[in-house]
């Protein structure tokens, strides 16, 4: 019964995927805005022949429905057409540029778990306690900063006082790395490249920094919150008065279904860290996704955004729906 | 009914399954292959470098081999032929040579054209210099820069990703025909007299024919091959391109010294668009050199040890340009008085550090026929306020802003990020005396039809004036649009004047060197006079570089020629 | 319910929860404000939004400069305490010789507007169609939910860069722009309890006393599900001032010379170098007052949740 609607989830997202493309096609083509200037450069003399010519290559002659039409047909396929303004083909383009946005999507998880666990542990377990209180103060600021102005104050602090850490960037040049996957990282790491993964690893603090204070300073207080909860149950008591060890009962009974709710928390961030790095992309010059978008709206090319927002939508419904997914089998009581 | 939406809906959606099944066909599989393909050449390449290349750390490095230049915004282009960029062309300068090339202090030289001559008015004869390889080991002939020419004022003759006409065709626009004489001998046919083609032919590059006719463009830009000092290595996305010296460059030009093989055994250009992050990157060490540097950070800079700034003529004039075709830009007193209320002193002083000159009229001063007799408008709001009355601009209801008619005069200044500070102050001196100048951004390409259309009022920006010469300049910028011509194509005012679209025509056409002074001296005469802009600054160009950088010059072209730049010890 | 003389006319009936409530809660405000002390932390958080508030209302008569009247001469002056700073300039100043200090409260102007009208559109929107979708169910349900899970499909980032594209700068565009996406979250909530309320005793109890639909939503389960609605309002109020404010970060939004705080830190980032407080004094205003509003928040969900239901 609950595979049937597990199975209804999924095929949901196709007629949204549709709908999607949709929205964004209409979006852009409405948007005031000549393609055709932007492929011409910055001036130049062309003929009225010319600009027609062109405009009849991208089909932008047209009617709606058919430009519609026509796109769908090639996304359908995996083709998402080609960028006006760089001249190559959309998924080449967007394959260049995902594994940086999936690097700090996962920089800024890992950011956020690192700090978020310990500290919604412990100030579960030292309820009103003055580490408590600082720690979610903490929390709040976190979930108050705006992201780009932290990513300025870091940079003004770490880079540009300090000199510890890189200005901007994912890696020092001269740093050789063979990539694997795209994700430095990983990449360095599959390689045994000591120096590069060094200097990946300084490049993406401040940017993962920057985008996971948020996620780490909400994850932190539900994490808090479901653990008070789960320590006042009976069987923690139980667990005590039976003579257990204290950080045992914390670690191994209270934190395994503290996890639970903390858990979807997580998932739904990844969700907003994979939509929301597009101000930290432009803070730090990082060459992902979301720059490329933001600059390609900007500029109306038509085809980038549209490929690159649908693969966004497709990413986040996915994470959303394996989030819904994970919580009904942790959780059976709730329903899909 | 629960039973039957949920059938539907299942239903519908394999349905919808079978529609992707179906739809999608082979293409896939080929995409990968060439994936890996490129993945593996530049591997080879990289590991090859590997015992070359230092690795760059701190905030010093040690003795290096690369120079790692930041721009401000990312080529659009590595094909010659296919960009109308500053940026693409600078990059583009250090793999690819010209027949000619220009150096900013000495003008245009020889490069790979040996001797050039005019056999009349409309033939030019180019001999080319023998031995030329590109860098795949071919000799550079004359069926290449027949190839060149006619790719670039050839109809669509660049394949990919669709078939269009490069996009720099108008700056040869007086080029008909191009043909070879011999191996090493081409004639060009052009319409008519053209002055400035030395000038012009500087900013196009040759491209191998063989090449190009082997693995066609889409080839051509994922692994460029030209003359140049420096041959591809690999570009990410246009972002960080990588180029490594050319072991069998023929020397460059000769009159430009030293000649030779480049200096830097590699070279990268990296993009950084936001300028604080430029110059933090070049105090890191991260990088070599940094193009556009703030003018409020050019005398911290040249403070700092271990870095060195230097400075050239601009050529990026600036001015805001009044639609003439609407009230209350129409009436030409209003205009002039447009350039009285604004004081250029103290904006030079103030955002440019006193490093820029004001404009006397339509053209740089720098430019070789600029009018000498021109002194920019001088700062006097009284006058100003003076000209606004007989126009009928007074402030009747002591609001603090001019009216008419019972209409306030009130305005909105249109521009481009990049200018924000300037068009913020200019705005601000409007408002000082009592016009309501409000400011808003665009990106141009939404904006530029609409200028072009008469539909804005104010538009502030610069435009390009490389080769110091009115032509590229005064026809793009002064004279009535033309459909399908060169001509207005940044006419952002709508100005129209009869009497100076002449001048420019004759201008363009005049061979005399001081026949064509005296023409373009009246041209400016006009224009100034007429004012369809406030003619405001021309600041310096500013570049800055690591201490240790040797025979690098900040270019007013704003190119960057790697091809001589050493690091020293 | 019973029958007094408060629930004669149908306006009346309407009304009459509410008016309850509202007795109640003068009693209860007392109550409220004990609790508020007891939580000093939400005091605070409240006392300076409230601050927020006024200055915005009174900026012309707290502020010595015009501000957005420029001074080049006093260009990227330091805050005064220091080496080079005025008293007359006491945050410093930008990049024109605009005051700081005075941008910052006129920016609060802007913030503040278009945090309050932004999610009092969505609260207003989103109850209105949640309400409807919960109780009623059906086609309308279904066409409501699906355009609002198409809707949460985009990140939100990319979807108001996009309207804001689309439509142009502009203070109403970016309210439209927040909204657009603003709603859903508020239909979601009031849908789900909506539909939870519908199955509760005292609707079946109106329903068989031949109250009518709208009645019985507006009059009984409104009033219930209403304080969720507030304090989920009351939480997004602080991001979507955020979200404001990432988009001016952009250049999207109100154009200068008006000063707002995003495009305020985004022109400052061109000297960062050599004037942080640019950049960085325009951030912490927009940090303290999101941060109040997120503090007092979290007090008002606490104090109000568990109490002040009328069954």
């Amino acid at each position: 019964m609950r595979a049937v609607r597990v199975l209804e989830r999924v095929l949901i997202t196709i007629p949204i995927m549709f709908g999607v493309a949709i929205v964004v096609f209409l979006f852009m083509r409405l948007t005031p805005g000549d393609p055709v200037d932007i492929m011409m450069g910055q001036g130049g003399a062309v003929t009225t022949g010319e600009i027609e010519q062109l405009r009849h290559e991208f089909h932008l002659d047209e009617p709606l429905p058919v430009q519609l039409w026509l796109f769908l047909k090639g996304a359908v396929r995996g083709d998402l057409g080609y960028s006006y303004v760089q001249k190559r083909p959309i998924g080449e383009l967007i394959g260049e540029r995902l594994p940086a946005t999936i690097e700090l999507a996962v920089g800024a998880l890992f950011f956020a778990l690192l700090v978020a666990v310990p500290i919604g542990i412990i100030s579960a377990v030292k309820q009103r306690s003055l580490v408590d209180q600082i720690s979610m103060a903490g929390a709040f600021l976190g979930t108050s900063m705006p992201a780009f102005w932290l990513g300025i104050v870091l940079i003004l602090l770490f880079s540009v006082r300090l000199r510890w850490l890189p200005v901007q960037g994912r890696i020092d040049y001269g740093t050789e790395l063979q990539q694997v996957t795209g994700l430095y990282v990983l990449d360095s790491l599959l390689t045994r490249n000591w120096t590069a993964l060094i200097s990946s690893l300084r490049h993406l603090v401040l940017p993962s920094v920057s985008l996971g204070a948020a996620a780490a300073a909400i994850v932190a207080r539900v994490l808090r919150s479901s653990m008070v909860e789960t320590l006042r149950q009976d069987y923690i008591t139980l667990a005590r008065a039976k003579g257990q060890v204290e950080f045992l009962v914390v670690m191994k009974h209270a934190l395994r279904n503290a996890l639970i709710p903390t858990v979807t928390v997580v998932g739904l961030q990844v969700g907003a860290l994979l939509g929301g790095n597009m101000i930290v992309e432009t803070v730090f010059s990082w060459p992902g996704l979301g720059r490329m978008v933001v600059q390609a709206i900007f500029e109306r090319d038509f085809p980038l955004v549209q490929g690159a927002v649908m693969v966004y939508a497709f990413t986040y419904v996915m994470a959303n729906l394996i989030v819904d997914i994970l919580y009904t089998t942790l959780n059976p009581k709730i329903t899909l | 009914m629960l039973r039957v939406k949920k059938a539907l809906l299942v239903s519908a959606s394999v349905l919808a399954m079978l529609a992707l099944v179906v739809g999608c066909a082979a293409p896939a599989p080929e995409v990968v292959e060439k994936v890996v393909e490129k993945t593996v050449e530049v591997e080879v390449e990289k590991m090859v470098e590997v015992e070359k290349v230092v690795v760059a750390t701190a905030t010093s490095p040690p003795t290096r081999d690369v120079i790692i230049v930041a721009l401000t915004d990312a080529p659009t282009s590595l094909d010659p032929a296919d960009h109308r960029s500053r940026l693409s062309e600078t990059v583009i300068r250090n793999m690819f040579d010209g027949l000619v090339t220009r150096d900013t202090r000495s003008g245009v030289h020889m490069e790979l054209a040996e001797s050039i001559e005019w056999l009349d008015e409309e033939i030019l004869e180019v001999k080319l210099r023998q031995g030329v390889l590109f860098h795949d080991g071919v000799e550079m002939t004359a069926d290449d820069v027949v190839f060149t020419f006619e790719r670039i004022i050839g109809e669509n003759m660049i394949e990919y990703p669709e078939p269009h006409t490069s996009p720099r065709k108008g700056l040869i626009a007086p080029l008909e025909s191009i043909e070879k004489k011999d191996d090493y001998t081409v004639v060009m046919n052009f319409s008519g007299a053209w002055p400035p083609a030395m000038q012009m032919l500087v900013h196009q590059q040759i491209v191998p024919k063989h090449y190009l006719e082997e693995v066609g463009t889409e080839g051509f830009i994922e692994q460029p091959i030209g003359t140049g000092p420096f041959k591809f290595v690999s570009a990410e996305g246009l972002e960080e391109i990588v180029m490594e010296r050319f072991d069998d460059y023929y020397g460059g030009a000769p009159d430009l010294e030293p000649v030779g093989l480049a200096c830097v055994k590699e070279v990268v250009f990296r993009v950084i668009p936001e300028a604080s992050t430029r110059v933090a990157a070049l105090l890191a060490g991260e990088v070599d050199i940094i193009q556009a540097v703030p003018a409020e950070l050019i005398d911290t800079l040249a403070q700092t040890p271990g870095v060195q700034v230097k400075t050239a003529p601009s050529t990026q004039p600036k001015w805001m340009e009044m639609n003439v075709n609407q009230p209350p830009f129409d009436d030409v007193r209003v205009r002039q008085a447009m350039n009285y209320a604004v004081d250029k002193d103290l904006i030079m002083e103030a955002i440019y550090g006193g490093r820029a000159v004001a404009l006397p009229g339509p053209l740089s001063p720098y430019n070789n026929f600029a009018n000498e007799d021109l002194e920019p408008y001088p700062y006097d709001p009284d006058k100003a306020l003076e000209l606004l009355e007989e126009a009928g601009w007074t402030d009747s209801d002591g609001d603090g802003t001019l009216d008419k008619g019972g209409k306030p005069f009130a305005f909105t200044i249109d521009t481009l990020e990049q200018f924000r500070s300037l068009t913020e102050a200019v705005a601000d001196q409007f408002r000082t005396i009592g016009i309501d100048a409000g400011v808003r951004f665009w990106e141009y390409s939404v904006l530029k039809p609409m200028l072009l259309a008469g539909e804005r009022m104010a538009y502030l920006d610069d435009w390009g004036d490389s080769a110091f010469d009115p032509v590229g300049h005064f026809e793009a910028k002064w004279h009535g649009q033309v459909e399908g011509e060169p001509y207005g194509r940044g006419n952002f005012s709508t100005y129209n004047n009869e009497r100076v679209n002449e001048l420019i025509k004759q201008g363009e056409t005049t061979a005399d060197v001081t026949m064509r002074q005296t023409i373009y001296d009246e041209a400016q005469e006009i224009v100034y006079e007429e004012a369809p802009a406030v003619f405001l600054v021309l600041p310096e160009e500013a570049e800055a570089a690591r201490e240790d950088i040797q025979n690098w010059e900040a270019a007013s072209d704003s190119r960057i020629n790697l091809h001589d730049v050493c690091i020293g010890q | 319910m019973e029958t007094s003389a408060y629930a004669k006319t149908p306006v009346d009936r309407l009304t009459y929860s509410w008016r309850v409530r509202l007795r109640l809660m003068r009693r209860n405000f007392a109550y409220f404000l004990t609790e508020l002390r007891r939580r000093p932390l939400a005091l605070v958080g409240g006392i300076v939004v409230l601050a927020y508030l006024l200055a915005a209302v009174l900026a012309p008569h707290l502020t010595a400069h015009d501000p957005t009247a420029g001074n080049l001469r006093q260009r990227l002056l330091p805050p005064a305490w220091e080496d080079g700073g005025e008293a007359a300039y006491p945050l410093g100043t930008d990049d024109q010789g605009r005051d700081i200090l005075t941008r910052i409260i006129f920016g609060a102007r802007i913030s503040l507007a278009v945090g309050l009208l932004s999610v009092g559109i969505s609260v207003a929107a989103g109850t209105a169609l949640g309400a409807l979708a919960g109780y009623w169910r059906g086609l309308l349900d279904d066409v409501l939910s699906r355009f609002a899970d198409l809707l949460l499909a985009f990140p939100f980032l990319i979807f108001a860069i996009g309207v804001m594209a689309f439509l142009g700068p502009g203070f109403l565009n970016l309210i439209a722009a927040l909204t657009f996406k603003g709603w859903v979250e508020f239909f979601r909530l009031v849908r789900g309890e909506m539909m939870a309320e519908k199955t509760k005793e005292y609707v079946e109890a109106a329903k068989v006393v031949g109250q009518s639909h709208p009645s019985i939503i507006v009059a009984e389960i409104l009033p219930n599900i209403i304080q969720s609605v507030f304090v989920l309002g009351t939480l997004r109020m602080g991001y979507m001032i955020i979200m404001e404010a990432s988009l001016s970060f952009l250049g999207l939004g109100i154009q200068p010379p008006t000063p707002v705080w995003g495009a305020m830190v985004a022109a400052g980032r061109d000297y960062l170098l050599t004037a942080w407080w640019a950049s960085t004094l325009p951030g912490i205003a927009i940090l303290i007052l999101v941060l109040s509003i997120n503090v007092f928040g979290e007090g008002l969900r606490d104090i109000l949740d568990p109490r002040l239901r009328i069954e």
